[in-house]
């Protein structure tokens, strides 16, 4: 059994959704996104995402793509980052799933990449730039590092295209709750349930929401709806960029913060059958 | 049912569908519209039609008798893309495509623009047929080409300034593209140049290919023969392939794109991706694998060109193509030869072309003295340069 399996496997026994945090690497500079990581972690994250920073990253809204320039500013390089991600792992073992623009892994070389990712103890990776169509060589490097795949549906995702995808992750599936870019809406989209229940006709694999999710009261919500997880980006990010200057107070914030995301987390509708392959 | 697709999403090795899972069934829906629109006869027609009332097609071949003579070597044509209305050959490409968002039944159509032509181009089409239109743009882009920024004003669309990154047009294609995830059900995206995901470098080739099938037919009227040399500047790489196309297979037609060489090759300002000199290589940015500037990391490069509309990271993936193939000579011309070439052109012919053109005939100035007076070459004089006079007056330091 992966680290996700144990992880989602677990919390269904419990009745619970799994809380994801996430962090674009090296924001705001390396040593004190090794506070980040660790403070998402000590809060009680379940899952975390980690975003490799990207000069121009289409999927991102303003908050992450600032994060994401603070760590290019503050000179992340591969090499950094895959270091800082065997700090954490060895801190912690729960899961890491890796976000990343198509242009850095082909920058790094496929092959030479996953083999780092693997090796750094990165479980999955999201290409934001990449659909299942173009993933045939990445995903074979992904396949022989023994990385797991997760993908991107949104409401627009036609029925057929959704079946397709769910065949293709082996993670989780990454549900976008909104169109557009990454962020913090002041309320969840109204076709996020039909949305799920779409896909669980499709898979059992865990569902997780993300995108535009910045309150407890939304993390609730989508677990409500039938999310396996909820995934918070924008928002924390947002928490680190309120405090350049004193990120010494940033990981008592942030597990703070995280901790009240997690204690929603347990609204998750209990159906007594098991939800995952 | 499998789709029915225009062309392979790949040029070779370059191109494909690099772009978020929400666009996904937005590029499905946009390459069936096109293959209906393409097959519409009353749609055709309306292009057509306006092609020739509004736009004023076909634009004049000219024969450059007084910079032919100043140059001393070939005979150098001109093909008058400047003389489309708008001032540039990006009309072409954005009527047919505003038509190919009506026909999806779109209301609204969004934009990127570096020069501004291809922004104010889209603008006037939204004019044309009672659309919503917002164009992006990069903050540096805005000040030199202020005189655009105005005309997209009064054509009523929103200009709304981009401020991240090198704030020229890579950041305003990043822009577009988010603007576009969340839209995509009542926006259209009308790509300026040959680039992005497929189907746009296939969409924008075929509206802008007129340009070489007009030079051809042109050219054998007046010459009973094929040119020698045809020569464009390379941004995106939307009019060199719009002249290049119809001579492809004509393999006694030498093809040369001339691409931004800002202060020099050596000094790292400039955006030059494909000539020989280049320290670029194959990535992946808005949608498409093909050359890209990049640094150490696999972070994409600000550029520097005097030129707005040249300065661009990537290239247009059948640019890369052909570059690879060796069918197309790409080369460079500096800012400083652009701006030579933009006072020559003026001066000799009465004729002011946007610095963007300027490096093409940039070209033609050190090209056309070692060639012989029977041979013949085309400039695809892509716009005119009022845009550019500001700066062109700072570069020069006159005051206007």
């Amino acid at each position: 059994m992966n680290r996700y399996e144990k992880v989602f496997h677990q919390l269904r026994d419990q009745n619970e959704g799994a809380f994801i945090p996430f962090a674009v690497a090296g924001d705001p500079d390396i040593g004190a996104s090794e506070m980040v990581l660790k403070a998402y972690i000590d809060g009680g994250a379940d899952v975390l995402e980690i975003g490799y920073p990207f000069s121009d990253p289409i999927a991102d809204g303003p908050v992450n793509q600032r994060g994401a320039q603070r760590a290019i500013a503050a000179g992340i390089t591969p090499a950094s980052f895959f270091r800082l991600m065997k700090k954490i792992r060895r801190y912690s073992d729960l899961p890491i799933g890796l976000l990343l623009y198509a242009n850095t892994a082909l920058h790094f070389g496929y092959r030479d990449f996953c083999s780092a990712a693997a090796d750094a103890g990165i479980d999955s990776l999201l290409i934001a730039d990449m659909p299942p169509e173009e993933h045939g060589e990445l995903g074979r490097a992904m396949s022989v590092a023994g990385l797991s795949r997760v993908f991107i549906v949104s409401e627009l995702t036609p029925p057929r295209r959704m079946r397709m995808i769910c065949g293709e992750v082996d993670a989780f599936v990454y549900v976008v709750s909104r169109l557009g870019t990454t962020g913090t809406d002041a309320t969840l989209s109204g076709s996020i349930r039909t949305t799920l229940s779409r896909l669980r006709s499709f898979t059992n694999k865990p569902l997780a929401v993300g995108f535009g999710i910045s309150t407890p009261a939304h993390v609730g919500e989508v677990i409500a709806a039938g999310a396996d997880a909820a995934i918070v980006g924008s928002a924390l990010v947002k928490i680190i960029e309120e405090n350049l200057d004193t990120t010494d107070v940033l990981p008592g914030l942030l597990a703070k913060k995280v901790r009240a995301y997690k204690a929603a987390t347990s609204t998750k509708p209990y159906n007594g059958r098991s939800r995952y392959a | 049912m499998k789709q029915e697709k225009i062309k392979p999403e790949y040029f070779g090795r370059f191109g494909g569908t690099y772009v978020p899972e929400t666009l996904m069934p937005v590029l499905a829906e946009v390459e069936r519209a096109f293959i209906a629109f393409q097959k519409d006869r009353a749609r055709q027609r309306e292009y057509r039609e306006l092609l020739k009332t509004y736009n004023g097609r076909p634009t004049p071949l000219y024969l450059a008798q007084g910079l032919s003579a100043h140059l001393g070597g070939c005979r150098i044509y001109l093909k008058r893309e400047d003389l489309n209305h708008t001032g540039a050959h990006k009309i072409t490409n954005a009527l047919g495509q505003a038509l190919l968002a009506k026909s999806m039944g779109k209301t609204r159509l969004i934009a990127e623009t570096g020069a501004g032509q291809h922004g104010v181009a889209t603008a006037t089409a939204a004019a044309l047929l009672g659309m919503k239109c917002d164009i992006y743009m990069g903050t540096v882009d805005m000040a030199r080409q202020r005189p655009n920024v105005f005309r997209m004003d009064l054509l009523g669309s929103r200009v709304i300034p981009v401020d991240s990154g090198g704030r020229t047009l890579k950041d305003a294609v990043n822009e577009a593209l988010r603007d576009w995830t969340a839209s995509v059900r009542t926006t259209h995206y009308v790509f300026g140049s040959a680039l992005g995901a497929h189907p746009f470098p296939t969409i924008v080739r075929t509206f802008q290919s007129i340009i070489g099938r007009e030079t051809k037919k042109q050219l054998l009227a007046v010459e009973g023969r094929l040119p020698d040399v045809v020569v464009a500047c390379v941004g995106g790489g939307s009019n060199a392939i719009g002249i290049f196309d119809a001579f492809l297979r004509d393999k006694a037609v030498k093809l040369v794109g001339v691409e931004a060489g800002g202060l020099g090759l050596k000094s790292g300002k400039h955006a030059a991706r494909l000539c020989p000199a280049s320290t670029s290589r194959t990535g992946i940015l808005h949608g498409s694998f093909s050359y890209v500037l990049q640094d150490n990391n696999g972070q994409i490069a600000d550029t520097h060109s005097i030129s707005a509309g040249l300065d661009y990271s990537g290239v247009g993936p059948e640019h890369s193509f052909l570059h690879e193939t060796g069918r197309v000579a790409y080369t460079y011309a500096t800012d400083s030869e652009a701006i030579a070439a933009f006072s020559l052109l003026s001066e000799c012919e009465g004729i002011i072309p946007a610095l963007e053109s300027a490096h093409a005939v940039a070209y033609a100035v050190k090209e056309a003295p070692k060639r012989p007076r029977k041979n013949i070459m085309v400039i695809n004089l892509s716009g005119r340069g009022d845009k550019d006079i500001f700066s062109v007056a700072d570069y020069l330091g006159k005051k206007i």
